[in-house]
């Protein structure tokens, strides 16, 4: 009968922050932005944007933070080769908010005309079902969807917590990192709005404005409101759309049954690297390696080899292991859940366990480099960082190992600047 | 005549300052530390200074373009390829080093400070006649040091050790030395040391002489002997120039404040401070045996002592920090928050105090 119509272009907004605010990702953020930190091989922000890539008539992905340019100018030029797909990097030129850096951008975000626009966090590890979320969205009508996943409760006070109508799915409140129990249902920081979001939040703006200059006449308005500090255009996602716009049909949440968690520290990178892994199986699998000992190295559960790195075949890697271009892994080495980054040598009979062996790192032989791979704990996992050389036979437990440094003593439970 | 500087690596003893300076711009008295010793080579007569480094020359030249027009000497860096030890890199500056003049040329450790008596050293070198001249000091450890054994009366050097396991002497290697263009010709372009490979054959040639420095000596290369010596730099410049400390009655002892610093009223400052360019101290504030480095902001009523506070950072209101904390470039120490020996990487926010002595990054 009639057209359906095709005009429902998608373009996809990947906010991937800056370096003074991540201070959580040292050491390894001393050397590389966060977002470029390799995960089962791949960027971090990579993670996302093959995502995206599966949003059907997806035009645009910008990628928006406080980096500068040129440190996200060769990443942005290849992945838009190697995807197919325009991906550009926007810096952001004062702290807008969560939800006013969108804003900031609106214009170009609105060139394409999208009918749809996807929201995504860079350090959020999760399988990303945007497709899924765009139905979903479409059959609720609203301006909004938001990706939300169960967690335990105890753990739920980390994050936004939400409740939502069990059959129109409709979000009915929302409140941020609460003192008291709310919800076990949480943001994962993924969202997919019409363009109707901008009209949201320039209306934010805009009440914000209007109350400052109320404030000037009232002075008991002027006591009262965090916000009275924060300046009209700083407009948070959580606080100031989520919150107020719950119940009122315009927000909705769709639910995640696969893995998610943020990756905040370099333990956890470690985790999700092996959550990626894992998910490569379903969606990838000739990403991943195989072996048996015979021509190539014993490969057990997941493990991802760059093409250029190269394993004795006398080695046994895995589960979890990432090994990245060029590294060298010598006969008899043992690796278990470990990143292997850049141009590492791992020479003869060491052992690597729960640990992250920054770029250019020389492991000694019969070294043991290991942790008890807590992700969590400050020192569970063990980081190497850049150029650090561990001498033969030296063991390395709980330790992160600033750049640079020769160790040659054995050493536990440690921070070495 | 020329010079040399030994710059080196990374400088990690001295991080957290060192991951946003190069060890040489760290400022030590109110100045980068290479700048010290650029001032004494150039009031010896010095007209060219090569810094052989190994890390991060755009940082270096940047600042070197602009000593090298205030001070007017000639400035260049020699950056070694891979680790050519302490000797390598006097090879590979050779074409400069040994010039028509064959005049000797001076070696310095660039973490080295003292009183640089170099016009007495070029004097002793003339006066024997050997191939190589060193400073030594007189250390109550020698153990950790290069020990030195002269002859008292003319200076000339019998042995030549190491870090000795047992008592030979109290007399270490200064790290500072006037050598002859032909001790080059000792030297390959290899990763070669200059205690172990070179001294020992010019001491068993007797060529090795040594002058024993008169004043003070310190290796500052790390945080607690940065903070030692900034004691006896000070303890130097009230003999040597007075003046140039500051004075009144909220200063105790040597206390060095840059002119564009200000400090408010109720302060009680000193001994043994610093306080860098731009540095605004509040009232009622406690500063002792402390470096503030260019830029810091110390709020009311804080107290500081024994420790290094890094570019830029601010100290709240009531902390009160100590026991050799190291803050690094821009930390913000919050009101109230006290620090045992907190070492702080850049840009952090301190809003817990640090109980014992801990690495925050």
């Amino acid at each position: 009968m009639g057209m359906t119509t095709t005009d429902e272009r998608a373009v996809a907004v990947i906010m991937v922050g800056g370096p003074t605010k991540g201070t959580r990702f040292r050491p390894l953020s001393l050397n590389i932005p966060k977002p470029l930190f390799p995960l089962a091989g791949q960027p971090m922000v990579h993670h996302p944007i093959s995502a995206c890539k599966r949003i059907p008539n997806l035009v645009q992905i910008y990628l928006v933070g406080f980096y500068e340019e040129r440190e996200f100018a060769l990443y942005v030029s290849s992945i838009s080769n190697e995807l197919r797909v325009p991906v550009r990097y926007l810096k952001e030129d004062k702290p807008h908010g969560s939800a006013g850096g969108l804003y900031n951008f609106r214009d170009l975000i609105m060139e394409d005309n999208p009918s749809h626009i996807f929201l995504l966090n860079c350090d959020v590890c999760c399988s990303f079902p945007l497709p899924e979320m765009l139905e979903a969205h479409k059959r609720y009508g609203g301006m909004g969807t938001i990706l939300v996943i169960k967690v335990s409760p105890d753990t739920a006070y980390q994050f936004g917590e939400l409740v939502a109508d069990a059959n129109t799915n409709e979000l009915l409140h929302y409140t941020e990192k609460p003192e008291t129990f709310v919800s076990d249902r949480i943001n994962c920081g993924v969202y997919v709005f019409t363009p109707e979001i901008f009209t949201a939040i320039q209306g934010v703006s805009t009440q914000r404005k209007d109350r400052a200059n109320l404030r000037r006449q009232s002075s008991f308005e002027a006591l009262q409101s965090a916000t009275r500090s924060l300046p009209a255009e700083f407009v948070r996602l959580d606080q100031d759309i989520l919150s107020p716009l719950a119940g009122k049909k315009q927000l909705y949440t769709y639910e995640t049954m696969d893995f998610w968690e943020q990756i905040k520290t370099p333990g956890m990178s470690l985790k999700c690297s092996g959550l990626y892994l894992s998910l490569f199986r379903y969606t990838s699998p000739r990403l991943l390696t195989e072996g048996d000992g015979t021509k190539s190295a014993t490969i057990i559960g997941d493990v991802y080899i760059h093409p250029s790195a190269k394993v004795h075949p006398t080695a046994k890697i895995g589960p979890n292991v990432s090994i990245s271009a060029n590294a060298r892994v010598g006969a008899g080495v043992r690796l278990i859940n470990c990143i292997i980054l850049d141009d590492v040598e791992i020479k003869e009979n060491a052992v690597v366990i729960h640990s992250i062996v920054g770029w250019k790192c020389s492991i000694g032989r019969w070294s043991r480099v290991q942790a008890e791979g807590d992700h969590n704990a400050k020192l569970g996992v063990t980081i190497l960082g850049e150029a650090v050389n561990v001498e033969d036979e030296v063991v390395v437990i709980n330790c992160i190992v600033l750049p640079n440094k020769t160790l040659n003593v054995s050493v536990q439970q440690e921070i070495i600047l | 005549m020329k010079a040399l500087i030994l710059v080196g690596g990374f400088g990690t003893r001295l991080r957290p300052l060192t991951l946003s300076f190069p060890k040489p711009l760290v400022d030590f008295a109110n100045k980068p530390m290479i700048l010290h010793q650029i001032e004494a080579l150039k009031a010896t007569g010095v007209t060219e200074v090569v810094l052989a480094i190994s890390y991060q020359p755009e940082v270096m030249l940047n600042f070197l373009k602009d000593f090298e027009s205030k001070l007017g000497i000639k400035i260049t860096c020699s950056q070694e390829t891979e680790p050519l030890g302490t000797a390598g890199p006097l090879a590979l500056a050779r074409d400069i080093l040994a010039d028509k003049s064959g005049e000797p040329f001076f070696v310095l450790n660039s973490d080295v400070i003292s009183e640089y008596p170099l016009k007495e050293m070029i004097a002793f070198h003339k006066s024997h006649r050997g191939e190589a001249s060193m400073l030594v000091t007189k250390v109550d450890e020698p153990s950790k040091y290069g020990v030195v054994v002269t002859e008292e009366s003319t200076g000339k050097v019998e042995r030549y050790v190491e870090k000795p396991k047992i008592f030979v002497g109290n007399k270490i290697n200064a790290g500072i030395y006037l050598l002859n263009p032909s001790v080059l010709d000792r030297i390959e372009l290899k990763p070669t040391s200059i205690e172990k490979e070179i001294f020992p054959k010019i001491v068993s040639e007797n060529q090795l002489y040594a002058m024993v420095l008169p004043g003070y000596w310190m290796d500052i290369g790390q945080p607690k002997d940065y903070i030692t010596g900034l004691r006896l730099y000070l303890d130097s410049l009230r003999m040597k120039s007075p003046s140039m400390l500051a004075s009144g009655a909220h200063i105790i002892g040597n206390v060095l404040v840059d002119e564009s610093a200000e400090i408010s009223d109720g302060c009680l400052i000193g001994p043994d401070v610093a306080i860098g360019p731009g540095c605004v101290i509040e009232s009622g504030v406690r500063l002792s045996q402390s470096t503030i480095m260019r830029g810091v902001r110390i709020k009311e009523h804080a107290c500081i002592s024994s420790s290094i506070i890094g570019w830029h950072s601010t100290v709240g209101r009531w902390a009160r920090v100590e026991n050799m904390t190291i803050l690094g470039e821009g930390v913000h120490v919050c009101d109230e928050i006290y620090s045992n020996g907190g070492v702080v990487l850049p840009h952090k926010e301190i809003k817990a105090s640090i109980l014992k002595p801990e690495i925050i990054m």
